[in-house]
């Protein structure tokens, strides 16, 4: 079957693509036209449901310098190139031999990317990797091949520097870190009964000389300028953004939610991870400075545990302790701490990198559960100080805009309606307001989502998150892989890109009277098209 | 260490081995090899370092790199001394091969000091590491079959697991190389029976007895266990055990009142036998080799030389052949041939390769192949002497020979390479960007509408290839999905012949298809391209639709049996499909409509009733008690279905004809089993003559009938519904499962009124068949009658993943609808599939009901797995374990034990 469809503004063509949504196997043909000029989008459904788009904005790539600046209605905050979306590489797409997995998927991979009209791709380096034998001995050969593949994919790449671990996929830190905390322990972040978060390093070590007189900063700023060094030749050309690890999965927090998988946030709010010995010693100063050295001695007796519900009968509780002085004290310096490590960590990269074009950026969780409860104890316990009369995400933005860095935030596809009702929790809320502190303080956020496997809702949500004059020109979809790439998901994806594209299209729609038309050279006899053709063919 | 087989892998690690060899393999690129593009990416940095074939273990990796290593660099001095000579090609493949010994386990079980005290020795002759795992089922407590024996039964240096089973080691008698464990028992200790299976802790295998446990019963009351041993010796064949269920398991007093064979069940003891029985026992050790192939050239003529070494042990031969172009045809060179050499059939040479002693493991053989100038590749597969072969994952070992001309210095070759390579990147960015103008600021409509379209046909077809591909590796390398590999492979026998009628206990039904599949006509081909990704999702069963032809294009109106052109393809496409199912290990049910048949002819008084084709019944196979069709037959054995002459299974004649005719389809198609339409229109005992004589590895009937309401409301008790359900499968004597109506209508209300509390029966189990009879329970929560476009009885609308999260956690054999699989369902449900596997969840695991409350119900199944439907509050009791929330949907969770 197949079906036409006109519509008269732009508005209803986003309309009929929700309709389309619905009925994915339905073979349509998209139209939409206005009065004074038409504008076509053309899209075939069939098995298993691809689409392709071919924007108007690869052609402003290629003819930069349109004769007449267009006049966008929305400039002030929609940039001109729309959004540029890149898609994350598998986590160990360089395994700890220095091999590429899969790389004919990959390579498959990033030429389906490449076109679909994707920009770019990010790609997790692991400190674990590169660094694995020895301190400051580095072996960058399979990320170089694999940058070289990205490169010649004419795909542009984001890196993420990850000086943290990953359970899920096996990716210890450095083996003479990890020998290093057996002995010494206390470079891990701890909880109340003494138990380590081994996959990164605690912010109580960040000044502290304990890699063979080396600092972890010290450590982390090696790592960042051997990377500079090996990849110079990318820097700007294909490297277009850099990720600074700032604490567990990346993200700037404390480790406060053990045990669980990112995905599946329990019950509980996390605990507290200011125990290890280091930690300890700066709160006791701290509190010894503040003239109350009792408060020093040790974190909340009340904290909740990892799966306890925090709100009955906690520190987080109604009139609880966060509310008394003391919480004020131990929360304040709490989130002093995280607010120190995120400063030395973005003005180190900032520095390293500044004789590069390359945009440093830093990543933030998106800690929803309990959002909507006055002492956001999830929050609180990542080590964001953000209760309800509080705002200290702008403390932490701060520090972003004074070192000129991005912010990633991911779970742009969370619905407040799909989180459990039990958990107080709204993603979409605490977005809007660490992005509405972003916009004061001119920090540039790139968008990330959240859950692996996108759903028809979840991609609505993320063009939702990108539309309407946000402001977010990198988004970046986690992550390639098997899902990715299944006849399920991958269409969806697909069709996401291309709707992307039609966000353009329709602020081109905007041009006024000026008729962007051209006449098309069918290159009917062009051997090279025909021999490219005859590739695909015999692909 | 990974045990890798040679496949996919193998086209990663080649084109990175040596320069020479990758420009050879772009000229002589071969169809399934990909891309040269890719190829290409792959030359300019293979040479730096080994990067491809990760998954090689490193010892592996550490080889490759040499070779290449010492190819490129003239580092010679890291290899042996072959590669100083004029080595052209160099190629290491890792060989894994099956070694199989044969051994015997015995059981012997007799009276020790006295009457009471018995001893059951169980014994293997084969070395190993070998542990009991072992259990008890109680007189009083047939439901569970796995128990804690009593303290004093358990050896010593057992270890008990969880409470269920204990593991025993095997000891090494001291008289011979036979391993046993003794267990001692006294015969009032009322155990019903020991169920065990062997372990082996070296390769963590199981062993099992006919797909199932070994049942050593002690008592001469049992279910229809067919995998008890001592069958033939001693007390296996016991009076009424045809009745027995009735008995046992579900109290009923008239239910069986037709059923000739009905007795009271008897439990009486009858006194122990002694007995000593053997079985033959496999093992299967997976072993690992490798073999180098290199190529020199021969100094003296032009000739190259194969050198072939391994390090497999005993006499290997080399099957071998050449070719000339790049057709990789196998011909046999002209000589000479190496020694030991002979032709096979005309079409390989046979080559037996010479034992030396010099490699690593001291042992091993290699041989030497001369091959002229015009061979452009060497094919072979290897023979070891146990009649194996090893072969590269299906292809032929394929050594492209590299051509004298092109040897070049490396160097060059690369440069040349990687201008290609250029060339080819030009190219395409060239075409996306020419296809992005075309697209992009089109005036011409006209010209638009064919050539644009044109073009994105292009690009869309290169994605989705992209896509597709990209997809079948990670997928491939993330099947983690748990198999049941630990039971299939270590079947001691073969399990085939079983006609248990529910397979191995652990089969996950596809049906495959639904209302309107008959409409395109190529069902049978469509069904195909899903094969693999059914494969891979799990499922182990797929009832297909009526095959013989019929009256109404969905096949339930049969007329000639034994025609099997339907709307939904011919005979040769449906056995093409079984096949196909067959070999991505998927059985097959065919759908058996035997309650009624569309006659081809009229009799005097114009009513069709009299049959044609092969079987010509006359109105005497028509039952007499419908008068719309005027049999001569006896009166029914069932309810009637009024839109077909009904067949009168008393007649002989007619029985007869259909054991054939069920034989004949299992035969001719392959079917594995059965799917029975209307069963509730014939008595079950004639279904149980049906599966005696066809055999089925799994068949499952249709008893269909409306669940018991008052005043319009669903009663709670639907015991008598279950009852009849139970009473059918009574009356098979177990021979075919049922579907679990009682379930699916139980969590209709449950669901749509929000009454979760129907979820639980006065005793606390489930309320459905599946809590009676578990084994036989195939529950459902939709079909193509209830469901599809006919929508008969629809599951509540939105919440049919409650449904699924429900029979993909319980007992029973759960059945997936062909419409639910291919729907926005199929990740979650690919998901409980999973977890359902992973725990080894099966149709007679145990469930404990934890809630069953006006808005939730939760369940723990086996201990290892928690689950709750409906919107209430629920988490799984952490005390005794960590539960993990590893599934979770509108109004659903599903929880593992770490």
């Amino acid at each position: 079957m197949e079906m036409s469809l006109i519509a008269r503004s732009p508005a209803i063509g986003r309309d009929l693509f929700q309709l389309r949504n619905n009925y994915n196997n339905t073979n349509l043909m998209f139209l939409s036209s206005s009065a004074t000029k038409s504008q076509m989008g053309f899209l075939q459904t069939r098995y298993p449901n691809l689409h392709l788009k071919v924007t108007a904005r690869s052609l402003s790539h290629s003819q930069p310098a349109a004769s007449t600046e267009p006049s966008y209605e929305n400039t002030i905050t929609s940039p001109k190139d729309g959004v540029k979306l890149y898609v994350g590489l598998p986590m160990n797409s360089v395994s700890d031999c220095h091999a590429i997995n899969h790389s004919r998927a990959i390579s498959a991979g990033l030429r389906a990317l490449k076109l679909l009209g994707v920009e770019g791709v990010e790609l997790p380096i692991w400190w674990g990797v590169v660094e694995k034998e020895a301190m400051g001995k580095y072996e960058w050969s399979g990320y170089r091949t694999l940058v070289e593949m990205i490169q010649k994919a004419g795909l542009k790449l984001h890196v993420s520097l990850c000086f943290h671990g990953c359970k899920q996929e096996n990716i210890p830190l450095p083996r003479w870190v990890s020998e290093l905390g057996k002995s010494e322990p206390d470079i891990f972040f701890a909880d109340r009964s003494g138990k380590r978060y081994k996959d990164c390093l605690s912010f109580g070590i960040d000044d502290l000389p304990v890699f063979d007189g080396k600092t972890a900063m010290n450590v982390y700023q090696g790592f960042a300028e051997s990377f500079k060094t090996s990849f110079s030749s990318f820097m700007g050309s294909t490297i277009t953004g850099i990720t600074i690890g700032m604490g567990p999965d990346g993200e700037l927090r404390y480790p406060s939610h053990q045990e669980q998988n990112e995905n599946k946030v329990g019950l509980g709010a996390g605990e507290f991870q200011c125990y290890d010995k280091n930690m300890m010693t700066v709160l006791k100063n701290h509190a010894e400075n503040h003239g109350n050295p009792n408060w020093g001695l040790s974190g909340p007796h009340d904290g909740p545990n990892y799966n306890q519900h925090p709100i009955s009968d906690t520190f987080f509780k109604e009139n609880g302790s966060w509310e008394t002085p003391y919480g004020d004290f131990f929360l304040s310096w709490y989130s002093t701490q995280l607010k120190s490590h995120a400063d030395k960590i973005l003005s180190m990269a900032a520095s390293t990198f500044s004789d590069t074009p390359v945009i440093i950026s830093g990543k933030l969780p998106l800690i929803h559960s309990w959002y909507k409860t006055r002492s956001h104890p999830a929050e609180v316990a990542a080590g964001f100080y953000n209760t309800v009369n509080k705002f200290r995400y702008e403390e932490i933005i701060k520090l972003f805009s004074k070192n000129s860095c991005k912010m990633i935030i991911p779970g742009m596809d969370l619905l407040d309606e799909r989180q459990p009702s039990e958990l107080c929790s709204s993603p979409e809320m605490l977005l809007e307001e660490i992005r509405d502190g972003c916009r004061r303080h001119g920090v540039e956020v790139c968008g990330q989502n959240l859950e692996i496997g996108g759903t028809c809702e979840s991609f609505e949500q993320i063009k939702k998150n990108l539309g309407g004059g946000n402001g977010i020109e990198v988004f970046v979809y986690q992550r390639m892989g098997a899902e990715f790439f299944s006849p399920e998901k991958f269409p969806l994806f697909s069709s996401f890109v291309r709707r992307l594209n039609q966000l353009e299209v329709d602020s081109d729609d905007h041009l006024g009277g000026n008729e962007k038309e051209a006449t098309v050279f069918v290159p009917r006899n062009n051997p090279k098209l025909q021999a490219a053709y005859y590739r695909i063919r015999s692909w | 260490m990974a045990t890798v087989p040679l496949g996919t892998h193998f086209y990663h690690c080649c084109p990175s081995e040596s320069p020479k060899f990758r420009i050879i393999s772009r000229k002589y690129k071969r169809s399934s090899l990909h891309d040269s593009r890719k190829g290409s990416f792959m030359v300019k940095t293979g040479a730096k370092s080994c990067k491809f074939g990760q998954s090689f273990d490193c010892r592996i990796l550490s080889t490759t790199v040499r070779a290449s290593s010492s190819t490129s660099i003239s580092d010679a001095a890291v290899l042996d001394a072959a590669v100083s000579d004029d080595v052209i090609y160099r190629e290491t493949f890792p060989l894994q091969r099956i070694e199989k010994v044969e051994g015997k386990i015995s059981i012997r079980l007799d009276s020790g000091k006295d009457e009471e005290n018995w001893q059951l020795t169980i014994g293997c002759n084969l070395p190993g590491k070998w542990v009991l795992h072992w259990g008890v089922n109680y007189e009083n407590d047939p439901d569970s079959e796995w128990d804690q024996p009593p303290v004093d039964m358990i050896p010593q240096d057992s270890i008990t697991i969880k409470d269920y089973a204990i593991q025993t080691p095997f000891t090494k008698s001291s008289t011979d190389s036979i391993y046993e464990v003794k267990i001692d028992f006294n015969t009032k200790s009322s155990i019903a029976a020991i169920n065990f299976v062997l372990k082996d802790e070296e390769t963590g295998s199981w062993y099992q007895y006919r797909g199932r446990d070994f049942k050593v019963p002690l008592v001469d009351f049992s279910l229809d266990y067919n995998n008890a041993v001592a069958t033939k010796q001693g007390f296996a064949i016991w009076p009424g055990t045809s009745g027995q269920l009735s008995g046992t398991l579900v109290k009923s007093e008239d239910s069986l009142s037709e059923n000739e064979n009905k007795k009271e069940p008897i439990k009486e003891k009858k006194s122990l036998e002694s007995f000593h029985e053997e079985h033959l026992i496999v093992k299967e050790t997976s072993v690992e080799s490798s073999m180098n192939v290199y190529i020199k050239r021969c100094p003296d003529s032009s000739n190259n030389l194969v050198h072939v070494e391994t390090d497999i042990p005993g006499d290997v031969i080399v099957h071998w052949g050449v070719c000339k172009d790049e057709s990789m045809k196998w011909e046999i060179p002209s000589g000479p041939y190496p020694d030991n050499t002979s032709v096979f059939k005309n079409k390989a040479l046979r080559t037996q390769l010479q034992v030396i002693s010099q490699t690593e493991s001291g042992q091993g053989c290699s041989g030497i192949f001369p091959l002229d100038q015009e061979t452009t590749g060497f094919l072979f597969v290897l023979k070891l002497n146990n009649n194996t072969w090893i072969n590269n994952k299906g292809d032929d070992f394929y050594i492209p020979i590299p051509k004298q001309t092109t040897s070049q210095t490396p160097e060059n070759n690369n440069d040349n390479i990687d201008q290609e390579d250029e060339v080819v990147s030009g190219y395409t960015d060239e075409i996306i960007d020419e296809i992005r103008h075309l697209v992009t600021g089109i005036s011409s409509v006209a010209n638009r509408k064919t050539k644009s379209k044109e073009a994105q046909e292009i690009i869309l077809q290169e994605i989705e290839k992209l896509a597709a591909e990209a997809y079948s590796i990670y997928r491939s390398s993330v099947k983690s999905l748990p198999e049941i590999d630990d039971f299939k492979d270590v079947d001691v026998e073969l399990p085939a012949k079983a006609t248990s009628a529910t397979g191995s206990g652990f089969e996950i039904l596809f049906q495959g298809f639904n209302w309107e599949s008959n409409k395109s006509g190529r069902w049978y081909i469509e069904l195909q391209e899903k094969i693999d990704e059914l494969a891979a999702l799990g499922f182990t069963v797929v009832w297909l639709p009526p095959p013989t032809e019929s009256i109404s294009p969905e096949g339930y109106m049969p007329r000639d049996l034994y025609n099997l052109n339907s709307r939904y393809g011919n005979v040769e496409e449906l056995k093409a499909l079984v096949k196909k199912f067959h070999q991505a290990g998927i059985r097959v049910l065919g759908d058996a409509v035997i309650n009624h048949r569309c006659a081809h002819h009229q009799n005097q008084n114009g009513v069709w009733n009299i049959f044609g084709g092969l079987l010509n019944w006359d109105d005497r196979a028509v039952v007499a008690d419908d008068p719309h069709f005027q049999g001569r037959g006896n009166k029914s054995s069932g309810d009637n279905f009024h839109a077909a002459p009904n067949i009168d299974h008393s007649q002989e004649f007619v029985r007869k004809d259909l054991s054939e005719w069920l034989c004949w389809l299992r035969k001719e198609i392959g079917y594995d089993g059965w799917r029975l339409d209307y069963v509730r229109g014939f008595w079950g005992g004639y279904v149980k003559e049906y599966m005696e004589a066809s055999k089925p590895y799994f068949s499952v009937g249709e008893y269909w009938d409306s669940l018991s309401y008052t005043y319009g409301e669903m009663d709670h008790n639907q015991d008598a519904h279950r009852q009849r359900i139970v009473d059918w499968i009574n009356a098979t004597n177990g021979s075919a499962g049922a579907f679990d109506v009682t379930t699916k209508g139980i969590l209709h209300s449950a669901i749509e009124r929000c009454e979760y509390w129907r979820l639980s029966d006065s005793n606390g189990k489930p309320p459905g068949v599946l809590g009676w009879w578990p084994s036989r329970a195939v529950t459902f929560i939709e079909n193509h009658d209830t469901g599809s476009t006919q929508g008969h009885w629809r599951f509540p609308g939105g919440k049919e993943m409650q449904g699924y999260a429900y029979i993909l956690t319980h007992p029973g054999t759960p059945s997936v609808f062909y419409d639910h699989m291919y729907s926005r369902y199929k990740s979650e449900i690919s998901t409980l599939i999973i977890i359902r596997n992973n725990n080894k969840i099966n149709c007679r695991s145990t469930v404990k009901i934890t809630k069953a409350e006006r808005d939730v119900y939760a369940a723990v199944i086996d201990d290892k797995v928690a689950m709750k439907i409906g919107g209430g509050h629920y988490e799984p009791d952490s005390g005794s374990r960590n539960w993990k929330m590893v599934a979770q949907g509108n109004d659903y969770r599903v929880w593992e034990a770490s």
